[in-house]
C-alpha cells in the first residue's frame, strides 16, 4: 500500500469524509421531518431513505480514495462478486455511476465527450456517459478509482462485452468475461452451466492473482450469506406492496435499491434492508400509502427513466396511479432462491445465469401475469428503452398479451433511460394522461 | 473486366434442392455451422434483411431502433419470404438476433421450427467444449426435425468438404486484385456462398480463379469494412468511379472466413474451427486485435482507404469502429463511415462522403 494513500484514505474516507456525510444525513432528515419539498400526492420518502444515501454516498468516497490502498475492480450490475468482495476489492459500477449522472441530469455533457470521440448516439446511454466521463474527468462523486481488475457479465446485455473491451483497450488491465449463454427455454442446458461454472473457476484464479491472495473458502461463505440475506430482505420488502395500498412505489424502490447492486456481500446491507423492512411494515399498519389516494396500480417494466423519475411520479400520482411493482428492481430479489452460502460456487453459476435479462421474453411475459395476479396491478407501463434492447425487444408482443388476454392497460412509453435527449415531456405527459384513461375505462 | 461464371439465382437454387427432395434451412447472421446443416439434408439460405422489403410486418414486433438487417428478416418471414424453408437458425450474434430468436420462439411461432444457436464469447478453456455440445444439440434437434442419424464419418466428411469450400472463398478473397472482376460481380461471387450448396460455389470459385492476371487492379483501391454490402448500388457507384475493393472486412465476408479445425470428432473440429476465426465485434474480440488484424489486411492487400459500411444501430460494430479509426489514422490510411439502412437507396449524401474519402486518396 502507498502510504501517502493509505493516509489520505483512512482521514478523507473512514474520519472526515464520513463525518460530513453523516452530518448530511441529519440535515436531510431534519428536512424530511419538516416536509420540505414533498407532493401533495407522494408519500414522503421512507424515514431510511437519508440513511440509504449516505451509505450509498460513503462507498463512491471510499471509492475517490481507493486506489493504491485496496485493490479496484470495476464490475458488470449482474455479475458474480461474491468473491471479489471476499478477497477484498473495492467495486465499482459503471452503471451505477451513469445512473447517478443520468439522475444529477449531467449524463447528455458526458456522453456528449464520448459521442464527439466517435462513438454513436445509437449506443447505449449508460456506456456514453460512462466513457465520456472517463474521457473528460468529470464525475459527479468526485473521482472514479483507476480499476486493477474488470468483470464483465454477460447475463445483462452484450453491450458489456464491448464497453468492457473498450475499458481494457482504455486502461490496460486484465479484463475477466462470464459469458452466460442465453436461456431460451425454461432451463439452462446442463453444457451451458457448466461453461459458467469453469468461466467463474478461471475469473477466479484471475481474482487471486491481482488481489496476491488466495480466496478463502470462509470468507466466500460469509459474504455469499450476507448476499442471499440482503436479497431475500430486498424482496421481501418488495413484496410488501402486495398489501393496498402499497407502502413505497417503485420510484422510491429506484432510488433505494443502489446498495443491494453495489453493497450487497456487506454486513451493513443486511442491516439497511432489515431496518427498510421494519419502516415499511410500520407504514402498513399505520395504513401509508406511497400514493395518498391510490386508486390504480400499476407496473413498470425496465430501468427507469432517471432523468424524470420524480416528474413521472407526481405525473402518475396526480392521476391517483401508483407504480407499486417493477420488473427491474424485482430482478434483484430473485436471486435469492438461487444463492446458498453452504454452496456459493455451484449456487452462484445458477443465480447468474437465470437474471431475467438472461431469459426470453415469454420468460418476462411469465413474471409479469405473476407480478399482476400477485400485486393486484391494473395495468403496465413498458418503457421502450432505446439504450437497452434486450430489455425491451419482445415488450411489443407482451404488451398485446397483457392487453389481449389479460385485459389490462399496457403503455409502451418511447424513452432511454439516461439519455434526455430521446425524451419528450409533453408527448410523455400525453401518453401517460391516455393511459390513466385507459385504467379509468377498465374498471 | 471478365465475365462472371454463372452464378444461379437464389429462388432458383431452393426451387431446384427442393425439387430434388431437400430442404431448406433459413439462416440469420452471423456464423452459421454449414456442414452440419447439410449433412442433415438442409441447404443453408442465408438472410441478411433482405433489403427492400416492406417493413410493416416486422413494424408491429420490434421497435424502431431494431436494426434493418433484423428488422427486415421479420418482416421478410411474416410476409411469406421464407415459405419454402423448412428449419430458421438463429445464431446468437447480438442483442437484437437474441431478441429476435426470442420472439420468434415465445410469440410468432412460425411454422419452421426455430433453433437457437449460442456462440461463446469467452476465450477461456471452457468455449471450444460448450460450443461443441451446442453443435451436438442442433444435431440432435435436426435429427428429430429430419428423422436423419447422420454417423459421425458422414458429419466430418461434410465438414472437411465445406471446408474446402471455404479455403477456395479465401483464395478468392486473397487473389482479388488479380481478378478482372467489377466490385458488384465480386460480391455476387463471394456472396454466392451464402445460399449455393457447396459444390456448386466451388465450381463457379474455380472458374473465376482461373480469371486471374498479373494484379488487375486500378490505382484507386479500397478496403471495405462494416456489415454487409447492401445496397448492392454502392458497387456500381464504386465500379463507376474505377475504383477496386481490394479487400473485404465485412461481417457477411472475409471476417468470417475460419480456418479448418483439426479433431477428428465433427463438433470439435467445427468449434475449433470457429474459435480460430478472424477478431470480429459479435465475437468480443479484443479492440486490439480487431485493430490489428485490419491494419494488416490493409498493408497485405495495399488498399489506399477504408468505407466503414455501417448498418444503423449495429451496436457491436459501432462500438469498434472508434478505435479501428484511430489505429487507420496511425498508419496513415484514410477511411469514412457510411451509415445505411437497408431499406434506403443509395443517398447523394452517401456518395458525397465517399466522393470526399476518394480525394483523399492520391
Amino acid at each position: 500500500m502507498n502510504p501517502a494513500a493509505g493516509l489520505a484514505y483512512a482521514c478523507n474516507a473512514r474520519v472526515l469524509g464520513p463525518a460530513a456525510l453523516r452530518a448530511a444525513r441529519l440535515y436531510a432528515e431534519r428536512q424530511a421531518r419538516g416536509g420540505a419539498g414533498r407532493s401533495p400526492h407522494l408519500a414522503p420518502p421512507l424515514r431510511i431513505a437519508p440513511r440509504c444515501k449516505e451509505m450509498v454516498a460513503r462507498h463512491w468516497l471510499e471509492g475517490r480514495h481507493a486506489q493504491g490502498v485496496r485493490k479496484v475492480a470495476w464490475v458488470t450490475s449482474g455479475a458474480p462478486v461474491e468473491f471479489l468482495t471476499a478477497l477484498g476489492f473495492y467495486l465499482l459500477y459503471p452503471e451505477n455511476h451513469a445512473a447517478i449522472c443520468g439522475t444529477a441530469r449531467v449524463a447528455v455533457d458526458l456522453a456528449t465527450a464520448a459521442e464527439e470521440a466517435g462513438y454513436s448516439r445509437d449506443l447505449c446511454s449508460y456506456v456514453r456517459t460512462d466513457l465520456g466521463s472517463l474521457f473528460s474527468g468529470r464525475t459527479p462523486v468526485g473521482r472514479l478509482p483507476r480499476p486493477d481488475l474488470l468483470l464483465a457479465c454477460t447475463n445483462i446485455c452484450q453491450t458489456v462485452l464491448f464497453w468492457y473491451r473498450v475499458l481494457a483497450e482504455h486502461f490496460g488491465v486484465p479484463l475477466v468475461i462470464v459469458d452466460t449463454p442465453f436461456v431460451y427455454g425454461e432451463e439452462a442446458p446442463p453444457h451451458a452451466l457448466q461453461y459458467v461454472g469453469t468461466q467463474i473457476d478461471e475469473a477466479v484464479a484471475v481474482a487471486e492473482k491481482v488481489a496476491g491472495r488466495a480466496l478463502s473458502a470462509q470468507s466466500f461463505e460469509r459474504v455469499a450469506t450476507r448476499s442471499r440475506r440482503a436479497t431475500e430482505l430486498w424482496l421481501e420488502i418488495l413484496q410488501r406492496n402486495r398489501h393496498m395500498p402499497a407502502p413505497i412505489s417503485a420510484f422510491d424502490q429506484f432510488v433505494l435499491m443502489a446498495p443491494i447492486v453495489e453493497l450487497r456481500g456487506q454486513a451493513a446491507t443486511v442491516d439497511l434492508y432489515a431496518a427498510m423492512l421494519r419502516e415499511v411494515d410500520e407504514r402498513i399498519r399505520r395504513g401509508m400509502a406511497s400514493v395518498r389516494e391510490e386508486k390504480y396500480r400499476v407496473l413498470w417494466d425496465n430501468l427507469p427513466i432517471w432523468y424524470r423519475l420524480r416528474a413521472v411520479a407526481e405525473l402518475l400520482a396526480e392521476r391517483r396511479i401508483a407504480v407499486v411493482a417493477s420488473t427491474y428492481t424485482n430482478a434483484w430479489g430473485e436471486l435469492a432462491p438461487y444463492l446458498d452460502p453452504a454452496r456459493p460456487r455451484e449456487s452462484m453459476i445458477r443465480a447468474y445465469t437465470y437474471p431475467i435479462l438472461n431469459r426470453g421474453t415469454g420468460h418476462k411475459l411469465h413474471i409479469m401475469q405473476g407480478m399482476i395476479d400477485d400485486y393486484h396491478l391494473d395495468g403496465v407501463i413498458l418503457h421502450s428503452d432505446r439504450s437497452c434492447k434486450p430489455y425491451s425487444l419482445g415488450q411489443m408482443d407482451q404488451r398485446e398479451r397483457l392487453s389481449g388476454s389479460l385485459k389490462r392497460p399496457a403503455l409502451l412509453l418511447e424513452a432511454d433511460h439516461n439519455d434526455m435527449r430521446c425524451y419528450a415531456d409533453e408527448q410523455a405527459a400525453t401518453r401517460l394522461a391516455a393511459f390513466a384513461e385507459m385504467l379509468e375505462a377498465q374498471r | 473486366m471478365g465475365a462472371l461464371p454463372a452464378i444461379a439465382p437464389r429462388a432458383e437454387v431452393i426451387r431446384h434442392h427442393r425439387q430434388q427432395g431437400g430442404q431448406v434451412a433459413a439462416v440469420l447472421p452471423v456464423y452459421a455451422p454449414r456442414a452440419l446443416l447439410r449433412a442433415y439434408g438442409f441447404l443453408p439460405v442465408e438472410v441478411w434483411g433482405p433489403p427492400g422489403v416492406r417493413t410493416s410486418d416486422g413494424a408491429s414486433h420490434l421497435q424502431p431502433y431494431v436494426c434493418s438487417i433484423v428488422r427486415n428478416a421479420l418482416s421478410f418471414l411474416l410476409s411469406g419470404g421464407l415459405d419454402s424453408t423448412d428449419l430458421i437458425l438463429v445464431p446468437h450474434a447480438c442483442d437484437s438476433l437474441q431478441g429476435l430468436g426470442s420472439i420468434l420462439l415465445d410469440f410468432v411461432k412460425p411454422r419452421q421450427p426455430v433453433v437457437p444457436l449460442y456462440f461463446p464469447r469467452s476465450d477461456g478453456a471452457g468455449a471450444q467444449g460448450f460450443l461443441a455440445e451446442e453443435l451436438r444439440r442442433l444435431a440432435t434437434r435436426m435429427g428429430e426435425i429430419t428423422s436423419r442419424a447422420p454417423a459421425a464419418d458422414e458429419i466430418l466428411q461434410y465438414v472437411v468438404d465445406e471446408e474446402t469450400g471455404d479455403r477456395l472463398l479465401l483464395e478468392l478473397h486473397e487473389a482479388r486484385r488479380q481478378l478482372p472482376l467489377t466490385n458488384a460481380d465480386f460480391y455476387r461471387l463471394i456472396r454466392s456462398r451464402e445460399y449455393l450448396p457447396r459444390e456448386a460455389f466451388e465450381t463457379a470459385a474455380r472458374q473465376a480463379l482461373t480469371m486471374r492476371q498479373p494484379d488487375a487492379a486500378p490505382a484507386r483501391t479500397l478496403l471495405l469494412s462494416g456489415v454487409v454490402p447492401e445496397p448492392t448500388s454502392l458497387m456500381a457507384a464504386l465500379d463507376e468511379r474505377q475504383v477496386q475493393i481490394v479487400a473485404d472486412d465485412t461481417l457477411c465476408g472475409r471476417r468470417r472466413v475460419c480456418p479448418p479445425g483439426r479433431s477428428s470428432d465433427p463438433f470439435e473440429r467445427l468449434s475449433q474451427s470457429w474459435l480460430g476465426g478472424p477478431p470480429d465485434s459479435t465475437r468480443g474480440s479484443s479492440l486490439a486485435a480487431r485493430s490489428n488484424y485490419l491494419v494488416s489486411r490493409v498493408k497485405a492487400s495495399g488498399a489506399r482507404g477504408v468505407v466503414f459500411h455501417m448498418v444503423k444501430f449495429c451496436e457491436p460494430e459501432l462500438f469498434y469502429l472508434p478505435s479501428l479509426r484511430k489505429a487507420l489514422q496511425r498508419e496513415g490510411v484514410p477511411s469514412v463511415v457510411l451509415e445505411v439502412d437497408l431499406n434506403d437507396a443509395l443517398s447523394q449524401q452517401v456518395l458525397t462522403r465517399l466522393d470526399a474519402l476518394l480525394e483523399m486518396i492520391p
